[in-house]
């Protein structure tokens, strides 16, 4: 057991150190506007033109074939640098591994590459007014025609979608519950976008209407019917490793430590150990990188959005009744939606409980 | 990087399992003390040429959590930590830490930490928290004799020794509410159906889960010789291992129930681990006190 990365990884990691510092740019609007939008999809551009959108990914698709150590270095170095956000994060987390692993040669061919270039931005399409928690219950439909399906119903919270150029998620084919979903990839152009305003007054998801939209047989993913098992895959990944890196965490509570630098003890304890239980997750995730992405991506979900909200409570208590002026409360706002999204922690405790320790259901 | 435990670190800690499973008796202070000794578990970190294992601190940190999985009484993590520092052929060793020692009565040799050194003394019983770790109030009754080593890294390594057991205490303690809970029945359904218990368990889950990856780089860093903050690590190990294990002990006992208040349920033993062990080199509390003020400055 050790903790040494090898000349190799040292070499990626002041490689990326080097590009980041010298293109960063300065704060952009927030992704969540129309502006803020392009002006995101211009930096994954420029993050892509040097091979570092998606340095995991094979070269063919744009990346670099990096390990997950690698990847993980990229993240510790592309969070600690201050970088913005990343706009494509819905696709290239959490779509690009259920096409890696489901999808036709040809349906990688047209999405994995635009996608890393954020020519194509995704959002998700999961959650449904009366099908939050309890996905399975959902009900919007595709219905087989000649040629494609057409898609009826209604999707909600669908983040980015308000800006974004395509979707993907369930729609049911047949059958009740798990059974009879099908995983289906669509334009948004042919989509009724309606926006919907986040805490921050921003529209940083929508509500899709589907009255019979079409979309090609080329546009589902995987065999029709096989839609849950293959979103359990995407969904594993948004809980776990793909999506939250512990570099983002790392670099929030570095930042937190430099915030509390003058601050009473009390204060200073809390960041003490927001920074402990943020090295806790980076050294967990490398104890993992080797192992399958599993149930116990739940425990890494509570815990890291547990923390998130946890590191940013505590920088509006240092800052003050003006904390609104700083990214802090930006931050704050988004880390209040870690313990919903991408499965509720309430959901994330009994799939601990069901899967990990084997208690019944 | 390689952040996982080698095939020999983990089938050392089977085969210290393996002793213990069934025969361990968490009310005898020197329970399969013969059996671990043969197994060559007590000269582990000592050098080759002394009779020893010559492995380090990480090397055990597996084994170790199986003492505390299976609630090992008596002087484990001292006499194994204090090993390259004794004379060949000492049995047990008790640390004296700010005028305590632990199970001073059944130890062989007495190490004054600040030393360290040997010393002969005179052990006072008080009363203890625990019946498997009995603490004495020592004079020491004799000159000191300086042993070789650095008092610095006995300390650590006594401390994350025992931050290892309490992740062991931590998951035994897990392991058996998980299992009380599939089995007792209420209401016409096992107890662990019920929400309100599932979560209070996956809460224990998440507290071990994070827990023992921060003792497991303190061991590194305590055996490393450029380890860029060995303190800070040893105090983050302590802090969270004891927080784990605390809350473990307290979601077992409510899981449990009364039958978890009495005395006719072993238990008590494990929840008692927990209070000893939280308690020796540093409570949760002062490590985070000394976690902080290696971050901020004193």
């Amino acid at each position: 057991m050790d903790l040494d990365f090898t000349p190799a990884e040292q070499a990626f990691r002041a490689e990326v150190r080097d590009w980041l510092a010298a293109h960063v740019p300065s704060r952009l609007p927030s992704m969540d506007t129309r502006e803020g939008f392009e002006a995101h999809r211009a930096w994954e551009a420029r993050l892509a033109d040097a091979r570092l959108s998606v340095v995991s990914w094979p070269e063919e698709h744009g990346g670099r074939s990096a390990s997950p150590i690698e990847w993980l270095i990229f993240e510790e170095e592309y969070w600690a640098s201050g970088a913005p956000a990343r706009v494509s994060q819905n696709g290239i987390f959490l779509l690009a591994p259920t096409l890696f692993t489901f999808g036709t040669p040809s349906q990688q061919a047209a999405f994995l590459g635009r996608m890393a270039r954020a020519e194509d931005v995704w959002a998700q399409a999961w959650s449904e007014p009366e099908a939050g928690s309890d996905l399975a219950a959902l009900s919007s439909r595709a219905v087989k025609v000649e040629g494609g399906w057409l898609l009826h119903g209604r999707k909600t919270w669908s983040s980015r979608a308000a800006f974004a150029s395509h979707g993907f998620g369930l729609f049911r084919t047949s059958g009740s519950r798990h059974h009879g979903l099908t995983y289906v990839l669509f334009s948004l152009e042919d989509v009724a976008v309606r926006p919907i305003a986040q805490l921050d007054g921003t529209p940083g998801f929508a509500e899709l209407l589907f009255d019979g939209v079409f979309v090609p047989d080329a546009m589902v993913l995987g065999e029709p019917g096989q839609g849950w098992k293959i979103a359990m895959a995407t969904t594993s990944s948004e809980r776990g490793l793909t999506l939250r890196s512990p570099g983002r965490f790392l670099a929030t509570a570095e930042r937190l430590v430099a915030l509390a630098r003058t601050a009473d003890p009390a204060l200073q304890d809390r960041a003490a150990r927001c920074l402990v239980d943020a090295e806790a997750y980076r050294l967990h995730t490398f104890g993992a990188v080797k192992g399958e992405l599993g149930a116990t991506t739940s425990m890494g979900k509570v815990f890291w959005s547990e923390l998130d909200l946890r590191m940013h409570a505590l920088a509006m208590d240092l800052l003050g009744p003006c904390a609104a002026e700083t990214p802090w409360f930006d931050g704050y706002l988004f880390s209040l939606a870690g313990p919903i999204y991408a499965g509720t922690n309430e959901i994330q405790r009994n799939i601990i409980a069901e899967r990990v320790l084997g208690l019944p259901r | 990087m390689n952040f996982s435990f080698t095939s020999e670190q983990l089938a050392f800690a089977a085969a210290v399992r393996e002793v213990l499973r069934d025969r361990c008796d968490p009310a005898d202070r020197v329970s399969c003390w013969k059996e671990l000794t043969e197994l060559g578990f007590f000269a582990a970190l000592a050098p080759e040429e002394a009779g020893g294992l010559g492995l380090s601190l990480i090397d055990v940190v597996p084994a170790l959590e199986e003492t505390g999985r299976a609630a090992m009484p008596g002087p484990v993590v001292e006499t194994l930590v204090a090993a390259p520092y004794a004379p060949q052929g000492v049995t047990r060793v008790s640390l004296l830490v700010e005028g305590v020692a632990l199970d001073a009565d059944l130890a062989d040799l007495v190490v004054d930490v600040t030393g360290p050194s040997a010393v002969p003394v005179r052990p006072e019983p008080r009363r203890a928290l625990d019946p498997g770790r009995q603490p004495y109030g020592v004079t020491v009754a004799g000159e000191p004799e300086r042993l070789p080593g650095s008092a610095e890294a006995l300390l650590r390594r006594a401390t994350v020794g025992t931050a290892a057991q309490l992740v062991g205490v931590a998951r035994q303690l897990l392991a058996r509410s998980v299992e009380y809970a599939r089995t007792r029945t209420q209401f016409g359904r096992p107890i662990g159906a019920f929400q309100a218990v599932k979560h209070q368990l996956a809460d224990v889950a998440i507290a071990v889960e994070f827990a023992a990856p921060l003792v497991h780089r303190a061991a590194l860093s305590v055996d490393e010789q450029d380890a860029p903050r060995p303190d800070r690590d040893v105090s983050a190990a302590k802090a969270a291992a004891g927080e784990a294990a605390s809350l473990a002990a307290r979601t077992a006992l409510q899981v449990h129930g009364a039958i978890g208040y009495t005395g006719e349920l072993d238990l008590r033993f494990w929840l008692a681990r927990t209070w000893s062990l939280g308690a020796a080199y540093g409570t949760s509390a002062e490590h985070r006190i000394r976690v902080r003020e290696a971050v901020f400055g004193a």
